[in-house]
Protein backbone atom coordinates (compact mmCIF):
# COMPACT_ATOMS: atom_id res chain seq x y z
CA UNK A 1 0.00 0.00 0.00
CA UNK A 2 1.19 3.46 -0.80
CA UNK A 3 1.54 6.28 1.69
CA UNK A 4 -1.53 8.02 0.31
CA UNK A 5 -3.67 4.98 0.94
CA UNK A 6 -2.60 4.87 4.57
CA UNK A 7 -3.73 8.45 5.01
CA UNK A 8 -7.10 7.61 3.47
CA UNK A 9 -7.39 4.59 5.73
CA UNK A 10 -6.56 6.65 8.78
CA UNK A 11 -9.11 9.29 7.83
CA UNK A 12 -11.73 6.55 7.56
CA UNK A 13 -10.88 5.51 11.12
CA UNK A 14 -11.19 9.12 12.25
CA UNK A 15 -14.60 9.36 10.62
CA UNK A 16 -15.70 6.12 12.26
CA UNK A 17 -14.58 7.34 15.69
CA UNK A 18 -16.36 10.66 15.18
CA UNK A 19 -19.59 8.94 14.23
CA UNK A 20 -19.33 6.70 17.27
CA UNK A 21 -18.81 9.63 19.62
CA UNK A 22 -21.78 11.40 18.11
CA UNK A 23 -23.88 8.30 18.71
CA UNK A 24 -22.93 8.15 22.38
CA UNK A 25 -22.87 11.87 23.13
CA UNK A 26 -23.54 11.48 26.86
CA UNK A 27 -20.66 9.06 27.12
CA UNK A 28 -18.37 11.49 25.35
CA UNK A 29 -19.33 14.31 27.71
CA UNK A 30 -18.92 12.17 30.82
CA UNK A 31 -15.49 10.87 29.85
CA UNK A 32 -14.31 14.35 28.89
CA UNK A 33 -15.42 15.50 32.34
CA UNK A 34 -13.58 12.61 33.96
CA UNK A 35 -10.32 13.55 32.31
CA UNK A 36 -10.84 17.22 33.02
CA UNK A 37 -11.34 16.45 36.68
CA UNK A 38 -8.21 14.33 36.85
CA UNK A 39 -6.25 17.16 35.32
CA UNK A 40 -7.81 19.38 37.99
CA UNK A 41 -6.57 17.03 40.69
CA UNK A 42 -2.99 17.49 39.50
CA UNK A 43 -3.35 21.24 39.23
CA UNK A 44 -4.79 21.28 42.76
CA UNK A 45 -1.74 19.42 44.05
CA UNK A 46 0.57 22.05 42.56
CA UNK A 47 -1.60 24.88 43.87
CA UNK A 48 -1.56 23.45 47.40
CA UNK A 49 2.19 22.82 47.45
CA UNK A 50 2.87 26.39 46.32
CA UNK A 51 0.60 27.70 49.06
CA UNK A 52 3.43 26.67 51.36
CA UNK A 53 6.57 27.16 49.28
CA UNK A 54 7.80 29.32 46.42
CA UNK A 55 9.97 26.86 44.63
CA UNK A 56 10.20 23.12 44.10
CA UNK A 57 13.64 22.08 42.85
CA UNK A 58 14.05 25.55 41.38
CA UNK A 59 10.69 25.55 39.57
CA UNK A 60 8.25 28.33 40.37
CA UNK A 61 4.51 27.76 40.56
CA UNK A 62 3.67 28.56 36.95
CA UNK A 63 6.76 26.82 35.63
CA UNK A 64 5.47 23.76 37.43
CA UNK A 65 1.97 24.25 35.95
CA UNK A 66 3.59 24.43 32.54
CA UNK A 67 5.36 21.14 33.25
CA UNK A 68 2.10 19.51 34.35
CA UNK A 69 0.37 20.87 31.24
CA UNK A 70 3.13 19.51 29.01
CA UNK A 71 3.02 16.09 30.59
CA UNK A 72 -0.78 16.13 30.23
CA UNK A 73 -0.58 17.00 26.53
CA UNK A 74 1.62 13.96 25.90
CA UNK A 75 -0.52 11.71 28.06
CA UNK A 76 -3.80 12.80 26.47
CA UNK A 77 -2.38 12.49 22.96
CA UNK A 78 -1.23 9.01 23.88
CA UNK A 79 -4.65 8.11 25.25
CA UNK A 80 -6.43 9.72 22.32
CA UNK A 81 -4.49 8.08 19.52
CA UNK A 82 -3.02 4.84 20.79
CA UNK A 83 -3.99 3.72 24.26
CA UNK A 84 -7.14 1.70 23.62
CA UNK A 85 -5.72 0.36 20.35
CA UNK A 86 -2.70 -1.08 22.11
CA UNK A 87 -4.85 -2.31 24.96
CA UNK A 88 -7.07 -4.18 22.51
CA UNK A 89 -4.08 -5.47 20.61
CA UNK A 90 -2.99 -7.32 23.77
CA UNK A 91 -6.46 -8.68 24.26
CA UNK A 92 -6.74 -9.79 20.63
CA UNK A 93 -3.47 -11.67 20.77
CA UNK A 94 -4.72 -13.49 23.85
CA UNK A 95 -8.07 -14.34 22.30
CA UNK A 96 -6.86 -15.09 18.78
CA UNK A 97 -8.86 -12.29 17.18
CA UNK A 98 -5.53 -10.90 16.12
CA UNK A 99 -5.77 -13.16 13.02
CA UNK A 100 -8.15 -10.59 11.59
CA UNK A 101 -5.39 -7.95 11.54
CA UNK A 102 -2.94 -10.29 9.86
CA UNK A 103 -5.43 -10.90 7.09
CA UNK A 104 -5.63 -7.21 6.21
CA UNK A 105 -3.56 -5.94 3.28
CA UNK A 106 -1.38 -3.41 5.05
CA UNK A 107 1.32 -2.87 7.62
CA UNK A 108 0.18 -4.83 10.68
CA UNK A 109 1.56 -2.36 13.20
CA UNK A 110 -0.23 0.50 11.45
CA UNK A 111 -3.50 -1.43 11.38
CA UNK A 112 -3.16 -2.35 15.06
CA UNK A 113 -2.30 1.15 16.26
CA UNK A 114 -4.76 3.35 14.40
CA UNK A 115 -8.10 1.61 14.53
CA UNK A 116 -9.88 4.12 16.68
CA UNK A 117 -9.46 7.45 18.40
CA UNK A 118 -10.64 8.50 21.84
CA UNK A 119 -12.07 11.90 21.14
CA UNK A 120 -12.67 12.71 24.80
CA UNK A 121 -8.92 12.50 25.43
CA UNK A 122 -8.21 14.62 22.37
CA UNK A 123 -10.72 17.22 23.57
CA UNK A 124 -8.73 17.44 26.77
CA UNK A 125 -5.52 18.10 24.85
CA UNK A 126 -7.02 21.53 24.23
CA UNK A 127 -7.40 22.09 27.98
CA UNK A 128 -3.82 20.97 28.61
CA UNK A 129 -2.60 23.34 25.88
CA UNK A 130 -4.63 26.10 27.51
CA UNK A 131 -2.89 25.37 30.82
CA UNK A 132 0.50 25.71 29.12
CA UNK A 133 -0.50 28.97 27.39
CA UNK A 134 -1.94 30.39 30.61
CA UNK A 135 1.24 29.51 32.53
CA UNK A 136 3.35 31.21 29.85
CA UNK A 137 1.14 34.26 30.15
CA UNK A 138 1.54 34.35 33.94
CA UNK A 139 5.29 33.95 33.58
CA UNK A 140 5.29 36.74 30.98
CA UNK A 141 7.19 34.58 28.54
CA UNK A 142 6.59 34.87 24.82
CA UNK A 143 8.38 32.03 23.07
CA UNK A 144 9.62 32.71 19.55
CA UNK A 145 8.54 30.68 16.55
CA UNK A 146 11.57 28.39 16.74
CA UNK A 147 10.87 27.56 20.34
CA UNK A 148 7.28 26.67 19.51
CA UNK A 149 8.36 24.50 16.59
CA UNK A 150 10.93 22.78 18.79
CA UNK A 151 8.33 22.32 21.54
CA UNK A 152 5.89 20.63 19.18
CA UNK A 153 8.65 18.46 17.74
CA UNK A 154 9.75 17.43 21.23
CA UNK A 155 6.17 16.60 22.20
CA UNK A 156 6.02 14.29 19.19
CA UNK A 157 9.25 12.65 20.39
CA UNK A 158 7.72 12.25 23.85
CA UNK A 159 4.62 10.73 22.34
CA UNK A 160 6.74 8.35 20.26
CA UNK A 161 8.67 7.26 23.35
CA UNK A 162 5.49 6.67 25.36
CA UNK A 163 3.94 4.76 22.48
CA UNK A 164 7.02 2.60 21.99
CA UNK A 165 7.41 1.72 25.66
CA UNK A 166 3.81 0.61 26.01
CA UNK A 167 3.90 -1.23 22.67
CA UNK A 168 7.01 -3.05 23.89
CA UNK A 169 5.35 -4.01 27.16
CA UNK A 170 2.19 -5.25 25.47
CA UNK A 171 4.14 -7.06 22.75
CA UNK A 172 5.30 -9.40 25.50
CA UNK A 173 1.86 -10.94 25.07
CA UNK A 174 3.25 -12.75 22.01
CA UNK A 175 5.48 -14.75 24.33
CA UNK A 176 3.81 -14.63 27.73
CA UNK A 177 0.06 -14.88 27.34
CA UNK A 178 -0.84 -13.61 30.79
CA UNK A 179 0.01 -9.93 30.62
CA UNK A 180 -3.31 -8.44 31.74
CA UNK A 181 -2.78 -5.22 33.60
CA UNK A 182 0.65 -4.52 32.14
CA UNK A 183 -0.86 -1.52 30.33
CA UNK A 184 -1.63 -0.07 33.74
CA UNK A 185 2.08 0.47 34.27
CA UNK A 186 1.75 3.39 31.85
CA UNK A 187 -0.08 5.40 34.49
CA UNK A 188 2.63 4.69 37.04
CA UNK A 189 5.23 5.88 34.55
CA UNK A 190 3.39 9.09 33.65
CA UNK A 191 3.54 10.10 37.29
CA UNK A 192 7.28 10.48 36.84
CA UNK A 193 6.82 12.87 33.94
CA UNK A 194 5.12 15.35 36.26
CA UNK A 195 8.30 15.68 38.33
CA UNK A 196 10.92 18.36 37.69
CA UNK A 197 14.11 16.64 36.65
CA UNK A 198 16.14 18.62 39.20
CA UNK A 199 14.06 17.06 42.00
CA UNK A 200 15.35 13.59 41.16
CA UNK A 201 18.39 13.24 43.41
CA UNK A 202 18.79 9.50 43.86
CA UNK A 203 21.27 7.91 41.46
CA UNK A 204 19.18 4.76 41.08
CA UNK A 205 16.03 6.71 40.19
CA UNK A 206 18.05 8.90 37.83
CA UNK A 207 19.41 5.90 35.98
CA UNK A 208 16.04 4.16 35.91
CA UNK A 209 13.64 6.97 35.00
CA UNK A 210 15.82 9.65 33.40
CA UNK A 211 18.35 7.69 31.37
CA UNK A 212 17.09 4.14 30.85
CA UNK A 213 13.36 4.88 30.68
CA UNK A 214 13.29 8.56 29.74
CA UNK A 215 9.89 9.18 31.38
CA UNK A 216 11.07 12.19 33.36
CA UNK A 217 12.68 13.97 30.43
CA UNK A 218 9.85 13.49 27.92
CA UNK A 219 8.04 16.34 29.68
CA UNK A 220 11.00 18.22 31.19
CA UNK A 221 12.86 18.83 27.94
CA UNK A 222 9.91 20.33 26.02
CA UNK A 223 8.91 22.39 29.07
CA UNK A 224 12.37 23.84 29.59
CA UNK A 225 12.61 24.54 25.86
CA UNK A 226 9.66 26.90 26.22
CA UNK A 227 10.95 28.35 29.49
CA UNK A 228 14.67 28.69 28.88
CA UNK A 229 15.21 28.29 25.14
CA UNK A 230 16.39 25.54 22.85
CA UNK A 231 19.35 23.42 23.94
CA UNK A 232 20.78 21.39 21.08
CA UNK A 233 22.03 18.71 23.46
CA UNK A 234 18.54 18.16 24.92
CA UNK A 235 16.88 18.10 21.53
CA UNK A 236 19.34 15.50 20.29
CA UNK A 237 18.86 13.47 23.46
CA UNK A 238 15.09 13.28 23.14
CA UNK A 239 15.12 12.75 19.38
CA UNK A 240 17.74 10.02 19.78
CA UNK A 241 15.76 8.34 22.55
CA UNK A 242 12.62 8.46 20.41
CA UNK A 243 14.42 6.89 17.44
CA UNK A 244 15.95 4.22 19.66
CA UNK A 245 12.76 3.24 21.47
CA UNK A 246 10.66 3.29 18.32
CA UNK A 247 13.06 1.04 16.40
CA UNK A 248 13.31 -1.31 19.35
CA UNK A 249 9.52 -1.51 19.65
CA UNK A 250 9.08 -2.16 15.92
CA UNK A 251 11.79 -4.81 16.03
CA UNK A 252 10.28 -6.60 19.02
CA UNK A 253 6.78 -6.34 17.57
CA UNK A 254 7.92 -7.94 14.32
CA UNK A 255 9.77 -10.69 16.14
CA UNK A 256 6.59 -11.27 18.12
CA UNK A 257 4.56 -11.56 14.92
CA UNK A 258 6.72 -14.45 13.87
CA UNK A 259 6.08 -16.08 17.22
CA UNK A 260 2.32 -15.64 17.00
CA UNK A 261 0.56 -18.96 16.59
CA UNK A 262 -3.06 -17.82 16.92
CA UNK A 263 -5.37 -19.22 19.57
CA UNK A 264 -8.07 -21.82 19.39
CA UNK A 265 -11.41 -20.17 18.91
CA UNK B 1 -29.61 -14.34 65.02
CA UNK B 2 -26.54 -16.55 65.28
CA UNK B 3 -27.67 -18.69 62.36
CA UNK B 4 -28.24 -15.61 60.32
CA UNK B 5 -24.68 -14.49 60.94
CA UNK B 6 -23.37 -17.95 60.23
CA UNK B 7 -24.27 -17.82 56.55
CA UNK B 8 -22.32 -14.58 56.14
CA UNK B 9 -19.39 -16.18 57.93
CA UNK B 10 -19.34 -18.74 55.14
CA UNK B 11 -19.54 -16.00 52.54
CA UNK B 12 -16.54 -14.40 54.25
CA UNK B 13 -14.56 -17.64 54.18
CA UNK B 14 -15.36 -18.32 50.53
CA UNK B 15 -14.41 -14.70 49.83
CA UNK B 16 -11.06 -15.26 51.52
CA UNK B 17 -10.35 -18.23 49.28
CA UNK B 18 -11.37 -16.55 46.07
CA UNK B 19 -9.32 -13.48 46.92
CA UNK B 20 -6.25 -15.54 47.67
CA UNK B 21 -6.39 -16.64 44.03
CA UNK B 22 -5.73 -13.01 43.11
CA UNK B 23 -2.78 -12.65 45.48
CA UNK B 24 -0.43 -11.88 42.58
CA UNK B 25 -2.71 -9.14 41.30
CA UNK B 26 -2.72 -7.56 44.74
CA UNK B 27 1.04 -7.85 45.02
CA UNK B 28 1.54 -6.25 41.60
CA UNK B 29 -0.88 -3.54 42.60
CA UNK B 30 1.03 -2.95 45.82
CA UNK B 31 4.23 -2.64 43.78
CA UNK B 32 2.64 -0.02 41.52
CA UNK B 33 1.77 1.84 44.71
CA UNK B 34 5.43 1.64 45.64
CA UNK B 35 6.25 3.56 42.45
CA UNK B 36 3.64 6.10 43.37
CA UNK B 37 5.29 6.42 46.77
CA UNK B 38 8.65 7.05 45.09
CA UNK B 39 7.12 9.92 43.10
CA UNK B 40 5.54 11.32 46.27
CA UNK B 41 8.87 11.17 48.08
CA UNK B 42 10.74 12.94 45.29
CA UNK B 43 8.14 15.67 44.96
CA UNK B 44 7.75 16.39 48.66
CA UNK B 45 11.47 16.19 49.42
CA UNK B 46 11.94 18.88 46.78
CA UNK B 47 9.14 20.95 48.29
CA UNK B 48 10.79 20.71 51.71
CA UNK B 49 14.17 21.86 50.40
CA UNK B 50 15.34 24.77 52.58
CA UNK B 51 12.35 24.38 54.89
CA UNK B 52 11.88 22.51 58.14
CA UNK B 53 8.09 22.48 58.19
CA UNK B 54 5.20 22.76 55.77
CA UNK B 55 1.87 23.49 57.40
CA UNK B 56 3.47 22.80 60.79
CA UNK B 57 4.69 19.28 59.94
CA UNK B 58 8.23 18.21 59.16
CA UNK B 59 9.25 16.07 56.21
CA UNK B 60 9.19 12.80 58.18
CA UNK B 61 5.66 13.45 59.40
CA UNK B 62 4.47 14.15 55.87
CA UNK B 63 6.14 11.05 54.44
CA UNK B 64 4.67 8.97 57.27
CA UNK B 65 1.26 10.31 56.27
CA UNK B 66 1.68 9.07 52.70
CA UNK B 67 3.04 5.68 53.74
CA UNK B 68 0.22 5.19 56.25
CA UNK B 69 -2.25 6.27 53.57
CA UNK B 70 -0.99 3.63 51.19
CA UNK B 71 -1.17 0.85 53.75
CA UNK B 72 -4.61 2.02 54.87
CA UNK B 73 -5.85 1.95 51.28
CA UNK B 74 -5.23 -1.76 51.04
CA UNK B 75 -7.07 -2.35 54.30
CA UNK B 76 -10.16 -0.18 53.85
CA UNK B 77 -10.53 1.14 50.28
CA UNK B 78 -13.22 -0.12 47.99
CA UNK B 79 -11.32 -1.10 44.83
CA UNK B 80 -13.81 -2.38 42.29
CA UNK B 81 -16.77 -3.36 44.44
CA UNK B 82 -18.95 -0.83 42.59
CA UNK B 83 -18.05 -2.42 39.29
CA UNK B 84 -18.68 -5.96 40.54
CA UNK B 85 -22.09 -5.00 41.89
CA UNK B 86 -23.09 -3.26 38.67
CA UNK B 87 -22.00 -6.31 36.70
CA UNK B 88 -24.13 -8.59 38.87
CA UNK B 89 -27.12 -6.37 38.28
CA UNK B 90 -26.50 -6.11 34.57
CA UNK B 91 -26.02 -9.76 33.80
CA UNK B 92 -28.77 -10.95 36.12
CA UNK B 93 -26.62 -12.75 38.68
CA UNK B 94 -28.34 -10.65 41.30
CA UNK B 95 -31.60 -12.51 40.74
CA UNK B 96 -30.45 -15.51 42.74
CA UNK B 97 -30.02 -13.33 45.81
CA UNK B 98 -33.50 -11.92 45.48
CA UNK B 99 -34.91 -15.42 45.78
CA UNK B 100 -32.90 -16.45 48.82
CA UNK B 101 -33.01 -15.27 52.44
CA UNK B 102 -29.82 -13.30 51.97
CA UNK B 103 -29.34 -9.61 52.47
CA UNK B 104 -27.40 -8.50 49.42
CA UNK B 105 -25.74 -5.59 51.24
CA UNK B 106 -24.41 -7.82 54.05
CA UNK B 107 -23.44 -10.49 51.53
CA UNK B 108 -21.37 -7.96 49.58
CA UNK B 109 -19.98 -6.48 52.77
CA UNK B 110 -18.72 -9.91 53.88
CA UNK B 111 -16.90 -10.34 50.58
CA UNK B 112 -15.50 -6.81 50.89
CA UNK B 113 -14.23 -7.65 54.38
CA UNK B 114 -12.43 -10.78 53.25
CA UNK B 115 -10.97 -9.02 50.19
CA UNK B 116 -9.54 -6.20 52.31
CA UNK B 117 -8.11 -8.63 54.82
CA UNK B 118 -6.21 -10.40 52.03
CA UNK B 119 -5.09 -7.25 50.21
CA UNK B 120 -4.16 -5.50 53.46
CA UNK B 121 -1.95 -8.35 54.63
CA UNK B 122 -0.36 -8.63 51.17
CA UNK B 123 0.40 -4.90 51.10
CA UNK B 124 2.46 -5.35 54.22
CA UNK B 125 4.94 -7.50 52.27
CA UNK B 126 6.38 -4.70 50.07
CA UNK B 127 6.22 -2.40 53.10
CA UNK B 128 8.44 -4.71 55.13
CA UNK B 129 10.92 -4.71 52.24
CA UNK B 130 10.84 -0.91 52.11
CA UNK B 131 11.10 -0.21 55.84
CA UNK B 132 14.91 -0.32 56.03
CA UNK B 133 15.00 2.40 53.33
CA UNK B 134 12.21 4.42 54.89
CA UNK B 135 13.54 4.26 58.45
CA UNK B 136 14.44 7.94 58.78
CA UNK B 137 11.17 9.03 57.24
CA UNK B 138 8.81 7.27 59.61
CA UNK B 139 7.67 9.35 62.57
CA UNK B 140 4.65 7.86 64.30
CA UNK B 141 3.46 9.43 67.54
CA UNK B 142 4.06 6.92 70.32
CA UNK B 143 4.12 6.73 74.10
CA UNK B 144 1.53 6.28 76.84
CA UNK B 145 -0.01 9.71 76.16
CA UNK B 146 -0.79 8.70 72.61
CA UNK B 147 -2.85 5.58 73.37
CA UNK B 148 -6.04 7.51 72.67
CA UNK B 149 -5.05 7.46 68.99
CA UNK B 150 -5.57 3.70 69.02
CA UNK B 151 -8.90 3.83 70.89
CA UNK B 152 -10.35 6.49 68.60
CA UNK B 153 -8.43 5.57 65.46
CA UNK B 154 -9.61 1.98 65.17
CA UNK B 155 -13.33 2.81 65.27
CA UNK B 156 -12.61 5.66 62.84
CA UNK B 157 -10.88 3.21 60.52
CA UNK B 158 -13.75 0.72 60.75
CA UNK B 159 -16.30 3.40 59.94
CA UNK B 160 -14.13 4.66 57.08
CA UNK B 161 -14.18 1.18 55.59
CA UNK B 162 -17.97 1.13 55.94
CA UNK B 163 -18.28 4.55 54.29
CA UNK B 164 -16.02 3.48 51.44
CA UNK B 165 -18.02 0.33 50.92
CA UNK B 166 -21.41 2.03 51.15
CA UNK B 167 -20.43 4.69 48.61
CA UNK B 168 -19.22 1.94 46.27
CA UNK B 169 -22.45 0.01 46.87
CA UNK B 170 -24.56 3.06 45.96
CA UNK B 171 -22.57 3.60 42.75
CA UNK B 172 -22.96 -0.06 41.88
CA UNK B 173 -26.73 0.24 42.27
CA UNK B 174 -26.79 2.98 39.65
CA UNK B 175 -26.67 0.07 37.19
CA UNK B 176 -30.43 -0.25 37.81
CA UNK B 177 -30.85 3.06 35.98
CA UNK B 178 -27.85 3.35 33.66
CA UNK B 179 -26.26 0.87 31.31
CA UNK B 180 -22.74 2.20 31.64
CA UNK B 181 -21.59 3.47 35.02
CA UNK B 182 -17.81 3.28 34.64
CA UNK B 183 -17.53 6.99 33.89
CA UNK B 184 -19.61 7.89 36.97
CA UNK B 185 -17.35 5.74 39.08
CA UNK B 186 -14.12 7.28 37.83
CA UNK B 187 -15.58 10.78 38.05
CA UNK B 188 -16.48 10.30 41.69
CA UNK B 189 -13.17 8.54 42.26
CA UNK B 190 -11.34 11.72 41.24
CA UNK B 191 -13.38 13.76 43.72
CA UNK B 192 -12.91 11.17 46.44
CA UNK B 193 -9.14 10.95 45.92
CA UNK B 194 -8.80 14.69 46.21
CA UNK B 195 -11.17 15.35 49.13
CA UNK B 196 -10.20 12.23 51.07
CA UNK B 197 -6.65 13.55 51.25
CA UNK B 198 -4.99 11.02 48.97
CA UNK B 199 -3.24 13.63 46.83
CA UNK B 200 -2.04 15.84 49.69
CA UNK B 201 -2.82 16.04 53.43
CA UNK B 202 -6.07 18.01 53.65
CA UNK B 203 -4.73 20.26 56.43
CA UNK B 204 -2.50 21.93 53.83
CA UNK B 205 -5.58 23.38 52.15
CA UNK B 206 -6.39 27.02 52.88
CA UNK B 207 -8.22 27.13 56.23
CA UNK B 208 -11.80 27.81 54.99
CA UNK B 209 -11.65 25.01 52.43
CA UNK B 210 -10.19 22.65 55.02
CA UNK B 211 -13.00 23.44 57.42
CA UNK B 212 -15.53 22.88 54.66
CA UNK B 213 -13.97 19.53 53.78
CA UNK B 214 -14.54 18.36 57.36
CA UNK B 215 -18.27 18.43 56.76
CA UNK B 216 -18.07 16.26 53.64
CA UNK B 217 -18.18 12.46 53.75
CA UNK B 218 -14.91 12.12 51.81
CA UNK B 219 -12.92 13.51 54.74
CA UNK B 220 -14.11 10.53 56.78
CA UNK B 221 -13.41 7.86 54.22
CA UNK B 222 -9.62 8.10 54.41
CA UNK B 223 -8.02 11.26 55.75
CA UNK B 224 -9.64 11.09 59.19
CA UNK B 225 -8.24 7.76 60.46
CA UNK B 226 -4.86 8.31 58.78
CA UNK B 227 -4.57 11.76 60.38
CA UNK B 228 -5.39 10.32 63.80
CA UNK B 229 -2.73 7.63 63.53
CA UNK B 230 -0.02 9.84 62.05
CA UNK B 231 -0.38 12.76 64.42
CA UNK B 232 -1.96 15.33 62.12
CA UNK B 233 -4.99 15.53 64.40
CA UNK B 234 -3.91 16.15 67.96
CA UNK B 235 -6.93 17.08 70.06
CA UNK B 236 -8.79 14.02 71.42
CA UNK B 237 -11.94 16.06 72.04
CA UNK B 238 -12.07 17.31 68.46
CA UNK B 239 -11.43 13.78 67.20
CA UNK B 240 -14.32 12.46 69.29
CA UNK B 241 -16.50 15.13 67.72
CA UNK B 242 -15.24 14.02 64.33
CA UNK B 243 -16.27 10.45 65.13
CA UNK B 244 -19.84 11.67 65.69
CA UNK B 245 -19.88 13.43 62.33
CA UNK B 246 -18.42 10.31 60.75
CA UNK B 247 -21.17 8.19 62.27
CA UNK B 248 -23.76 10.64 60.99
CA UNK B 249 -22.41 10.37 57.45
CA UNK B 250 -22.32 6.61 57.70
CA UNK B 251 -25.99 6.51 58.72
CA UNK B 252 -26.95 8.90 55.91
CA UNK B 253 -25.10 6.80 53.35
CA UNK B 254 -26.64 3.57 54.67
CA UNK B 255 -30.10 5.10 54.36
CA UNK B 256 -29.27 6.27 50.85
CA UNK B 257 -28.12 2.81 49.85
CA UNK B 258 -31.32 1.36 51.29
CA UNK B 259 -33.38 3.86 49.33
CA UNK B 260 -31.53 3.20 46.07
CA UNK B 261 -31.88 -0.54 46.62
CA UNK B 262 -35.67 -0.51 47.09
CA UNK B 263 -36.17 2.00 44.27
CA UNK B 264 -33.83 0.11 42.00
CA UNK B 265 -35.54 -3.22 42.59
CA UNK B 266 -38.81 -1.70 41.46
CA UNK B 267 -37.23 -0.92 38.11
CA UNK B 268 -35.36 -4.19 37.93
CA UNK B 269 -36.61 -6.54 35.23
CA UNK B 270 -34.41 -9.55 36.01
CA UNK B 271 -32.99 -10.36 32.63
CA UNK B 272 -30.66 -13.30 32.17
CA UNK B 273 -29.73 -15.31 35.22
Amino acid sequence: MRFFNYIRLWLACVRYSLVRSMMFRMDFIMWSLVELLWMGVNVALVAVIYEHTDSVAGWSKYEMMLLIGTSMIIQRLMMGFFWSNIFEFGRNVRSGNFDFFLAQPGNVLFMVSTRKLDLDSLANVAIAVALVVYSLHRLEITPDAWQIIAYVGLLVCGLAISYSIILLAVSLTFWIIKTEGIEGSYFSLTEFSRLPRQAVKSIIINVAFVYVLPVVVISNIPASTLLHGITLQNVLWLAGAAAFWFSLAVFVFNRGLRHYASASS
Amino acid sequence: MFRALNKYRHVFLVGLQSNLIYRWNFLIRASFSAFHLVVVFILWSAAYEGKTTIGGFDVAQTMTYFVALMVMQFFISAFNEDYQISEEIRNGLINQFLLKPINYFIYRLSIFGSARLVSGLLAIVPLLVAIPFLGDYIALPSGPDEMWRLYLGIPAMAMSAMIQFTIAFCFGLLAFWFLEIQSFIILSYAIETLLAGQIFPLDLLPQPIYTLSQYLPYYYQMYFPVAIFTGRLNAPAAVAQGLCLQLAWLVILLLLSRFLWTRGLRRHTAVGG
